[in-house]
C-alpha cells in the first residue's frame, strides 16, 4: 500500500465547543484592551508615539535627580519622594488629557460601544473597566518614577543597607500618594472624555481647566491681601480666605494630600496656605473631586442610548 | 423546548408614541425577514431582544431569559448593526480577538476563532490589514464576522446591506445565506429592502405600526394570485376580442394580456378564445404576489 500524498484538511464553519468564561472574561478583555489602547500597544506610530514620549517626559525628573544623586554621592539639597509628584503632577495632567480620551472617545465616534452593551457587559462594566485601566497606566507611571528615585538614592547612600532602615517608611508613603495622584488624574479627564467624541477638544478642556485653576487661585490669594497686581516682588498671602482660595488649584488638590501623606514639609505658597486648614479639609476636597466627576461619568454611562 | 427568541405581548412606548403594541411571535431556526417601513417597530425589536431597552409591558426572551434582567444571556446573541460600528486603527483579526474574548471566550481560543471566521467570511487575506483601508463591503464583512465570532445561537442583522453597491449586496446576501444555512446559525434579518428579504428568507414577520400585520413562509406571500397573464406572438387584437366575446375582462400590461379570471371554468373559455384568435400562445400563467404588494408605499431600492 502507498503512503498517503496529501491530507483534506475539512474547512467547514464548526462550532465553538471551548470554554465561556462570561462576564468576567468581558470585564478583563474591556481591561486589557484599555491599557493596550493607552500606550498604543499593536498600533501604528501615529497612536503609540503621543505616549512614549509623554512618558519618557514623566520619567525624566525621576531618572535626573537619580543620576545627579548617584554623581554627586549624597542627597543633600536633591528633590525626594515628599515632592516627586509635585515635580511630575503637571507632566501627569499632559499626559492624562492627552491619553485618556483615547480609551472613551473613540469608541462613542466609532460605534464601538454599539457592539460592546450587546455583550455580556453592562454599561456599568465597561466604564470601570476603562477607568481601572488607565488607572493602571498612570499608577504605574507614578510609582516607576519613585521606585527609579529610591533606587538612585539606595545607590547614592554611603552605606545602602543604613538608607534603608531609615527611609523604607518611605515606600509605603509613595505607593498611598501615587495612587492619590492617579486615581485624580485619571477620573477627571475621563469624566471629560465622556462628553465629547473629539479627543482633542477633551484634552484641550482638561488642559484649559488645570492651568487656568492656578493663576486664578494665585490671583484671588494676592487680592486678599489687599495687594495691588502686578504683584512683585511676591510674598505669601495672609488673608484670611486665601487658604481657602489655594484649593482652587487643581494640580495642587492630590498634592495637598501627598502633603499629609509625607512628614517633610512642602514649602510651596499653595502648600503653605492649605496647611493652614484642618486636615480633614484638603482631603474631603480631594474626595469631591474625585468621587463627583467619578459618580458623573458612571451616571453618563449608565444612562448611554445605542 | 424554549424558543431562541420569543416575542410575549410586546409592548413599547416612547412616551405617546407606540413603538410596539402587543406583538407575538417565536422564532426558531431558519433565516427570519422583520420587514417594515421605516418607523414600523423593527429596530425597537431588536433592541428589546438585545436588551438594550426593557418594554413598556410584555417580554423578550431570549432562550427563556429576558437579556435586559440577564446580561449573560446576550452572549447566545450575535448582533451586526446597520450604521459604522468599526474601529479604524487595528486590524480585523485583534478586532475579533478582541471581540470574542469581550462575548467571554479565552484569549487562546478567541484568536482561532477570530482567524477561522474571517476565512469564512472571505477576509482571510486581509485579516492584518487596518479596518480604515478596507472598502465598504469589506467593512460589512467584517461586521459580519464579529457577529458570529463567539458562535451565537442567533444573530439579528439590522439592514445588512445598507450602503453596498448591487454586486456587495449580491455577496453579502450569499454569505447570510450560507450563515443559516451551512454555519446553522438562525438569523433574524431587519430590512426594508424587500427583495433581499424574498431571496433568502424562509420566513417573513411584517410590521407596520408597531403591530404585526403578516406572518408566515416566504411562499405564502409569494403565491399564486387569481391574476392570469397571456403572452402571445401574434394577433393581439383578436385575442382581446375573442374574449370580450366570451364576456372576459382583458386589459393590456406591456406585452402581456392580462386577465383576472373569477372561476376555473374560465380557462376553458380563456383557451377556446386563443384558439379562436389564431394567436401563437408563449405563456399562460397566474401571476405569483410579490412582497412589494405588502406595502402600498415604493419600496426605498
Amino acid at each position: 500500500m502507498s503512503e498517503p500524498q496529501g491530507e483534506v484538511f475539512d474547512l467547514r464553519y464548526r462550532h465553538y465547543e471551548g470554554p465561556r468564561e462570561g462576564r468576567m472574561r468581558a470585564r478583563k478583555a474591556i481591561w486589557i484592551n484599555g491599557v493596550r489602547t493607552s500606550l498604543g500597544i499593536n498600533r501604528g506610530w501615529g497612536p503609540k508615539t503621543p505616549p512614549i514620549l509623554l512618558f519618557i517626559a514623566v520619567m525624566a525628573p525621576a531618572v535626573v535627580i537619580s543620576i545627579m544623586a548617584v554623581a554627586a554621592g549624597n542627597l543633600e539639597g536633591l528633590p525626594s519622594h515628599d515632592t516627586y509628584y509635585e515635580i511630575i503632577s503637571t507632566l501627569l495632567v499632559i499626559f492624562s488629557a492627552i491619553i485618556a480620551p483615547e480609551l472613551l472617545c473613540s469608541d462613542r465616534r466609532d460605534g464601538v460601544i454599539n457592539l460592546y452593551l450587546v455583550r455580556p457587559l453592562s454599561p456599568t462594566d465597561y466604564v470601570i473597566g476603562r477607568w481601572l485601566a488607565f488607572l493602571s497606566v498612570t499608577l504605574a507611571l507614578a510609582y516607576l518614577g519613585q521606585i527609579v528615585l529610591f533606587t538612585g538614592f539606595v545607590l547614592a547612600a554611603e552605606e545602602p543597607a543604613n538608607y534603608l532602615r531609615d527611609n523604607w517608611l518611605n515606600v509605603p508613603r509613595f505607593l498611598l500618594a501615587g495612587l492619590v495622584v492617579a486615581i485624580f488624574t485619571t477620573t477627571i479627564p475621563l469624566t471629560v472624555s465622556a462628553f465629547t467624541t473629539r479627543r482633542a477638544y477633551a484634552a484641550a478642556f482638561v488642559i484649559g481647566l488645570f492651568i487656568i485653576s492656578v493663576p486664578v487661585a494665585g490671583i484671588l490669594t494676592l487680592c486678599e491681601e489687599g495687594r495691588q497686581l502686578p504683584i512683585e516682588p511676591c510674598r505669601p498671602p495672609t488673608g484670611e480666605s486665601a487658604k481657602w482660595f489655594a484649593l482652587i488649584s487643581l494640580p495642587d488638590v492630590p498634592i495637598h494630600v501627598n502633603d499629609l501623606i509625607f512628614p517633610e514639609e512642602n514649602s510651596s505658597e499653595f502648600a503653605q496656605l492649605v496647611a493652614k486648614l484642618p486636615s480633614i479639609i484638603p482631603i474631603t476636597w480631594y474626595l469631591l473631586l474625585t468621587i463627583g466627576p467619578g459618580f458623573v461619568l458612571w451616571r453618563r454611562y449608565s444612562s448611554i442610548s445605542i | 423546548m424554549p424558543y431562541i427568541l420569543e416575542a410575549k405581548a410586546l409592548t413599547k412606548h416612547y412616551g405617546t408614541s407606540i413603538a410596539l403594541e402587543s406583538v407575538d411571535f417565536q422564532i426558531n431556526d431558519g433565516i427570519t425577514g422583520l420587514l417594515g417601513p421605516n418607523g414600523a417597530g423593527k429596530s425597537t425589536t431588536i433592541k428589546l431582544f438585545l436588551g438594550l431597552i426593557r418594554p413598556t409591558s410584555g417580554s423578550a426572551e431570549v432562550f427563556s431569559k429576558r437579556p435586559y434582567e440577564s446580561v449573560e444571556s446576550r452572549s447566545l446573541l450575535g448582533y451586526m448593526p446597520e450604521h459604522n460600528c468599526l474601529p479604524s486603527s487595528v486590524t480585523a483579526a485583534e478586532f475579533l480577538t478582541h471581540m470574542a474574548q469581550v462575548s467571554g471566550i479565552p484569549p487562546a481560543h478567541a484568536r482561532t476563532r477570530a482567524a477561522d471566521i474571517l476565512r469564512h467570511v472571505g477576509l482571510n487575506e486581509e485579516r492584518y490589514r487596518s479596518i480604515g483601508e478596507y472598502s465598504t463591503g469589506m467593512k460589512q464583512r467584517v461586521k459580519l464576522a464579529q457577529a458570529l465570532v463567539h458562535d451565537p445561537l442567533i444573530v439579528l442583522l439590522d439592514e445588512p446591506t445598507a450602503g453596498l453597491d448591487p454586486g456587495g449586496r449580491e455577496e453579502m446576501l450569499a454569505l447570510v445565506k450560507r450563515t443559516g444555512r451551512e454555519f446553522g446559525i438562525s438569523i433574524l434579518l431587519s430590512s426594508h429592502f424587500m427583495g433581499d428579504v424574498e431571496s433568502i428568507c424562509d420566513r417573513i414577520i411584517v410590521l407596520e405600526g408597531g403591530c404585526i400585520t403578516k406572518d408566515g413562509d416566504v411562499s405564502l406571500f409569494t403565491q399564486e394570485t387569481k391574476t392570469l397573464d397571456i403572452d402571445v406572438d401574434d394577433h393581439i387584437e383578436e385575442l382581446l376580442a375573442a374574449l370580450s366575446k366570451r364576456s372576459i375582462a382583458a386589459i393590456m400590461d406591456g406585452l402581456s394580456v392580462v386577465v383576472e379570471t373569477e372561476s376555473e371554468e374560465q380557462y376553458d373559455a380563456i383557451r377556446d378564445a386563443i384558439v379562436e384568435s389564431g394567436a401563437r400562445l408563449r405563456r399562460l400563467a397566474p401571476r405569483r404576489h410579490k412582497l412589494n404588494d405588502i406595502f402600498r408605499m415604493a419600496p426605498n431600492e
